[in-house]
């Protein structure tokens, strides 16, 4: 057996001896992945609304009655002045008021245009403004079909029915879960061996290792390699995870996934290698890469999409590997993307994880 | 020679090995290790400061001097850990500047702090460094039972090293750092924080190693242990002030121990302890 064999080795017997890394290694994606969607969401549901309704008619009935079924409001109190809901939602009882106006069925029914009023709390100005879009959807699908009914065919104003591709719910979980898999492999794939070399500094191990015969290329690659395997088994429990709890991935390949959660992960590793050359103790290290994980996480469209970034900071992602690889795997699971749809993408991961191991190799030293 | 029990008695209660009627009893002239105004510097701080020596093949050479004498620093470079700022040295014959590679292949090292893996077993820590030294399997097998009945380690074989004493820590990071035959062993400070008679249990096992052809090159602060090697050399200031045997040294300076010539030349020295 070469040293890259008894190193390997060495490395597996000291990971799965503590009696800890190997629950780390499962619980971190499990938990991840499981809690963070189901907690971080976009989504608006359960809006509390207060109707003002001054019509008291059929009309108006029928359409409390269509909003409260649409599943995204919850109708709090109906109330007979617009000062008394205006109250409630002061007092944070409820996000958004619906006011129908006195003779609203008498108008409808002459072909006369009705104004309705939508107030919405702006305080959380998602659920606010989300709400808000909600409610006067609903009314004006509402108002055509009154109007489709009424037999006045002239009246039926142009319609507008968005499609949302590859995302048809609009579901934010579906843009998360790529994301948190990311996480999954920076912290698996970086932070592992990056505490594992910075732990044998500090004991003094690595120095054993410098005063024998073994060449950092085999040191380096035995822990790249086996906490590349270790990130590889994380990030296909994550996987699993989002294909059958959030059925994502109808539409990718598995290979153009794996490719690039590979490269990736051959990327953190240098990346942490790189940290413990610089670094000798381990909270040094630690802080060292929390800072660039953060950019890597915060600034390249793994939580916030690109597009909405600053134009100088959209530029910007373009140096962070991490932009790439949240493109390729939303790519590939929402849209069923290939690799000749992500040339670019693949191939600037690449030069990525190239550059970094590079340097990484190069700035290791046995001798100083 | 002899490499029996009595000798090594004989060396523990008279002092160094034993002596042929000629002042130097070494095996092999041929050194292997020769040192050649070596200096190391960081930043404006000498801490090796122009030292000539040279290491005989078969001898136990101590490599004496104060806490921030220098030794460890003279060690690193001889190791292949540091490069000289000038200077320059063989070490089995291989060049310090150049093949530090090659001088890794043939010297052991115990570093000064406990440097082998805790959180591995006794077992698996003799397996890898015989593994990594290129030692071959049946080969490292045999070694190793051999060394874990030497030891007495043979209960504790599967236990982790972390968790044993600290002289068997000492006891067992010297065989590793021997488990490949190396041509020379550098130990740094092998018997720091044990007590006497695990020290000495050390010492027999350094004679040991000697008896089977290893140079053992040694840096100890503790001169009654200087009285157990060949020849000596004191680090001062990052200087070599005095290098001869321990007889000799204790003669040219009239001193009745080496305590006391270490003494009388650490008087002028400026770094304190």
């Amino acid at each position: 057996m070469s040293s890259f064999g008894y190193l390997f080795i060495k490395e597996a017997k000291q990971f799965f001896g503590n009696p800890f890394m190997p629950v780390v290694l499962v619980l971190l994606p499990v938990l991840l992945m499981l809690l963070v969607p189901l907690a971080a969401n976009m989504e608006v549901r359960d809006v509390s609304l207060s109707i003002v309704d001054l019509d008291r008619s059929s009309l108006s009935a029928r359409l409390s009655d269509r909003i409260s079924r649409s599943g995204y409001f919850v109708l709090k109190s109906v109330e007979d002045t617009y000062g008394k809901a205006m109250d409630q939602l002061s007092r944070g009882n409820v996000d958004i008021i619906l006011e129908i106006p006195a003779g609203t069925e008498r108008a409808v029914s002459r072909g006369e245009s009705v104004e309705i009023f939508i107030a919405a709390n702006a305080v959380n100005s998602t659920k606010g403004m989300m709400g808000g879009g909600y409610l006067s959807s609903i009314v004006s699908d509402f108002s055509s079909e009154m109007a489709a009914s009424g037999g006045n065919p002239a009246s039926v104003p142009l319609r507008i029915t968005p499609q949302y591709r590859f995302n048809p719910h609009l579901e934010y979980k579906l843009f998360m879960v790529p994301a948190l898999m990311i996480v999954v492999i920076i912290l698996v794939g970086g932070f592992f061996p990056t505490m594992s070399i910075v732990t044998e500094k500090e004991n003094g191990t690595i120095e054993q290792m410098n005063v024998s015969p073994v060449r950092k290329r085999d040191f380096i690659l035995s822990k790249v390699i086996f906490y590349g395997i270790l990130g590889v088994f994380a990030f296909t429990l994550s996987y699993l995870i989002a294909h059958f709890v959030y059925g994502l991935a109808p539409h990718g390949g598995l290979l153009e996934i794996y490719v690039s959660a590979m490269i990736f992960l051959v990327f953190m590793g240098g990346f942490g290698l790189i940290i413990s050359n610089y670094s000798d103790t381990l909270l040094q290290s630690v802080f060292l890469m929390l800072f660039f994980v953060l950019i890597f996480m915060l600034m390249s469209g793994i939580f916030t999409p690109v597009s909405s970034m600053e134009t100088w900071s959209q530029y910007f992602t373009y140096i962070l590997p991490t932009r790439y690889f949240v493109n390729i795997l939303r790519s590939v699971c929402l849209k069923g993307s290939t690799f000749a749809d992500l040339a670019f993408d693949y191939i600037m991961l690449s030069v990525f994880a190239v550059v970094i191991n590079i340097i990484a190799v190069v700035t290791y030293r046995k001798q100083n | 020679m002899m490499g029996n029990g009595g000798d090594i008695l004989y060396r523990m209660t008279h002092g160094g090995r034993h002596r042929d009627l000629h002042e130097h009893l070494v095996r092999d002239p041929r050194n292997v290790i020769e040192v050649d105004h070596l200096t190391k510097k960081f930043g404006d701080f000498t801490a090796v400061d122009d030292i000539t020596f040279d290491v005989r093949k078969g001898e136990i050479f101590g490599f004496l001097g104060a806490n921030g004498a220098g030794k460890t620093t003279a060690m690193k470079m001889l190791t292949g850990l540091s490069f000289p700022t000038s200077g320059t040295g063989q070490v089995a014959g291989y060049n310090i500047w150049t093949q530090s590679e090659m001088i890794k292949k043939r010297i052991g090292y115990m570093s000064q702090k406990f440097a082998l893996y805790g959180d591995l077993t006794v077992y698996d820590n003799m397996q890898l460094f015989a593994g990594i030294y290129g030692v071959p399997r049946a080969e490292a097998d045999a070694r190793i039972c051999n060394l874990l009945e030497r030891l007495s380690l043979v209960q504790e074989k599967d236990s982790k090293v972390g968790d044993l004493p600290q002289g068997w820590k000492q006891k067992l990071a010297f065989s590793v750092s021997i488990i490949h035959k190396p041509e020379i062993v550098f130990l740094d400070e092998p018997t720091g924080g044990v007590d006497p008679a695990a020290r000495r249990q050390f010492w027999e096992l350094i004679y040991e190693a000697v008896d089977e052809g290893i140079t053992a090159f040694v840096t100890t602060h503790y001169m009654d242990e200087a009285e157990y090697c060949n020849r000596i050399s004191m680090m001062v200031d990052g200087r070599i002030g005095a290098f001869d045997s321990p007889a000799a040294l204790k003669k040219r300076y009239g001193a009745g121990s080496i305590a006391e010539v270490f003494d009388i030349l650490a008087r002028g020295a400026k770094r304190g302890e």
